[in-house]
């Protein structure tokens, strides 16, 4: 099987100028086929070309000032600080905070590409980018996991 | 006293090599100054040039003291790093600073003037970049905590940072390149360079508190924020800790004691660093040494050989004779001239590369007025020691003149944007420049009353 087979057609995106609250109202509304809410989206241009991705992590990385990062400094916080940052950061722009470096495939990717990808990047998502350059769909860590028990389950209804 | 200078110095012909020599130093001080090309990357490949094109025989640049890289340096500048680099997974930064944001018990105004003590004691025990490196973190978080703009404290740290670095011969780089050309000891520097600096900190708070003492408030509960926290929680390695602290008492011991014991102060840091390696138990140095700041430790080299190759051709000398004729060998004048060119010069270029070049200047200066002096009887020439400490309390306090200045402004600057806060150059010049008037104005008082009015 190759990557368009088990991906999910891509429904929602954002785009560079949202702001992070509006980006997160949108990723809340948005549904997978599994009906949960993806724990990030990719960010698509005007012309629909993929630009970034903001995903939880994206929004925790910058919420976490720099400096308890830089040094051993995350003993000293006060209960309320994680909220307070949120509202800091509330009004900065998705292309301020997503990450650019989105690693995509291609939909006839073999799904063991795929998966040697996910381990290697330690990713959640993989965009599959057609050639003319548009994102056709997403394919998640699941998508593989639930290729891998198809795989096992078919094979004991052989048996 | 006047002397009649350059007659009876050496003369030196400009000809192609003095030309070839010239031309890579100007180039080479351009392009850093310009800051299109990493100034490591200048420093390195204009060295290059000096032994390719000849200028320097690779053994006078990498053996020879007059022309080449003074290791002493160096080393010390490597030791000094090692031992922080062994000493920061301890803990021990972070507890200083949440301990001084308790002792000032949340009140901001109390807590920027323990910041800045403390920036300033650790700067003229360390080096300043890795002090600013430390606090400006914990100040940040501290600014978060009690909802104020970090800006002020920051700025006051890196001044701070810039005024005590020239109490010590450790504190700075300019001072560590002077004490090693001028052969000057660490007592030395303490003895002549730390009361002016006391004095400087004395008046540094006095601005501080006429310009943000009232500006500074702060609701009672955010104060709880600081003071609930438990700075014992910082330490990570008590074991290590103390054996850094032991070995950071016996380099300091060291350092007061080597001019006594006839030792250089690099023996003494490497010595420090070799003991606490040891004493760490480490079976990965590899990363207590990559974290050295080697694109610093490679510029100092290039410059040594660049600053070699003028030396040798006789630019240094030139430039030396016209000093002389603008000061006609008059030492008090020649001081204050230094004092406050150095001054402005640091406040816009690097002043490692300007103190590197003044070094030879001021030795040749001193050769060609005093012909028969030779060694220490040249260099601690007791007209000459004025000129040295007005090098050094020049160019380190010039630092303070804009965000350019020194490394930890720049540091400063580089961790405030990072964390939303940009401090624009103009806004830390309105801050930076006159502190540095006001610093090398009180130097120059102080300079002159010592020297040339009381005499000792």
């Amino acid at each position: 099987m190759k990557a368009k087979d088990v991906m999910e057609p891509l429904r929602e995106y954002l785009t560079p100028g949202l702001t992070l609250k509006d980006a997160i109202h949108r990723m809340r509304g948005a549904k997978r086929n599994t009906g949960l809410g993806p724990k990030g989206l990719v960010v698509l241009d005007s012309n629909g070309n993929l630009v970034g991705m903001l995903s939880i992590k994206d929004i925790l990385r910058v919420i976490i000032p720099s400096y308890i990062s830089l040094m051993e400094l995350g003993n000293f916080t006060w209960d309320g600080m994680l909220e307070d940052m949120a509202r800091r950061v509330a009004g900065r722009k998705v292309e301020e905070v997503m990450s650019t470096e989105v690693i995509t495939v291609d939909p006839d990717a073999p799904l063991m590409e795929c998966a040697d990808l996910v381990v290697k990047h330690n990713l959640q998502r993989l965009p599959v980018v057609d050639d003319t350059g548009r994102v056709a769909g997403i394919l998640y860590v699941r998508d593989l996991y639930y290729a891998i028990v198809r795989a096992l389950m078919d094979k004991e209804e052989d048996e | 006293m006047t002397h009649e200078a350059s007659t009876l110095s050496q003369p030196f012909v400009m000809d192609t090599a003095f030309w070839t020599a010239t031309t890579i130093f100007l180039l080479a001080y351009a392009i850093i100054v310009s800051e299109k090309i990493h100034k490591t990357v200048v420093a390195i490949a204009g060295a290059s040039l000096m032994l390719v094109l000849k200028i320097l025989a690779q053994h006078e640049a990498f053996h020879v003291e007059e022309l080449g890289v003074d290791w002493n340096v160096i080393f010390l500048l490597i030791s000094m790093m090692t031992i922080i680099n062994l000493m920061r997974p301890t803990g021990f930064f972070e507890y200083i600073a949440i301990k001084s944001a308790k002792l000032g018990r949340g009140e901001p105004f109390r807590i920027m003037v323990i910041f800045s003590v403390v920036t300033a004691v650790l700067s003229a025990l360390l080096d300043n970049v890795t002090t600013v490196l430390l606090l400006a973190p914990v100040t940040l978080l501290i600014a978060d905590a009690l909802e104020v703009d970090p800006i002020p404290f920051l700025i006051a740290e890196a001044l701070a940072s810039n005024i005590g670095g020239t109490a010590t011969l450790i504190g700075d780089p300019p001072n560590i390149m002077i004490a090693s050309k001028a052969k000057l000891d660490f007592m030395a520097f303490i003895y002549h360079l730390a009361p002016a600096i006391v004095i400087i900190m004395g008046v540094f708070l006095v601005v501080l508190k006429l310009l943000f003492g009232r500006r500074l408030t702060v609701r009672p509960e955010l104060r709880e924020r600081v003071l609930e926290m438990n700075e014992k929680e910082a330490i990570k390695d008590p074991l290590m800790l103390r054996k850094s602290l032991f070995v950071l008492a016996v380099v300091i011991l060291g350092f007061v004691f080597h001019g006594m014991l006839h030792y250089e102060p690099a023996t003494v840091a490497l010595f420090g660093a070799g003991l606490l390696l040891l004493l760490s138990g480490t079976h990965d140095p590899h990363h207590y040494l990559a974290e050295v700041e080697w694109p610093t430790i490679f510029f100092f080299m290039g410059l040594f050989i660049i600053i070699g190759g003028v030396v040798k051709v006789g630019l240094i000398k030139w430039m030396s004779m016209k000093v002389l004729a603008i000061t006609h060998g008059n030492m008090f004048a020649t001081s204050m001239l230094v004092m406050w060119f150095s001054a402005f010069a640091s406040a816009f270029v690097d002043n490692i590369p300007y103190v590197a070049t003044m070094n030879p200047l001021i030795i040749d200066m001193a050769q060609q007025i005093w012909p028969d002096l030779h060694g220490l009887e040249l260099l601690h020439n007791p007209e000459l020691m004025p000129l040295w400490w007005s090098l050094a309390l020049g160019a380190c306090l010039g630092g303070n003149g804009t965000a350019i200045g020194a490394s930890a402004n720049v540091i400063i600057v580089g961790m405030a944007e990072r964390a939303g806060r940009k401090i624009t150059f103009l806004k830390f010049m309105a801050y930076g420049m006159p502190i540095m008037v006001l610093t090398v104005a009180l130097s120059m008082v102080y300079v002159w009353l010592r020297y040339y009015v009381l005499g000792f």
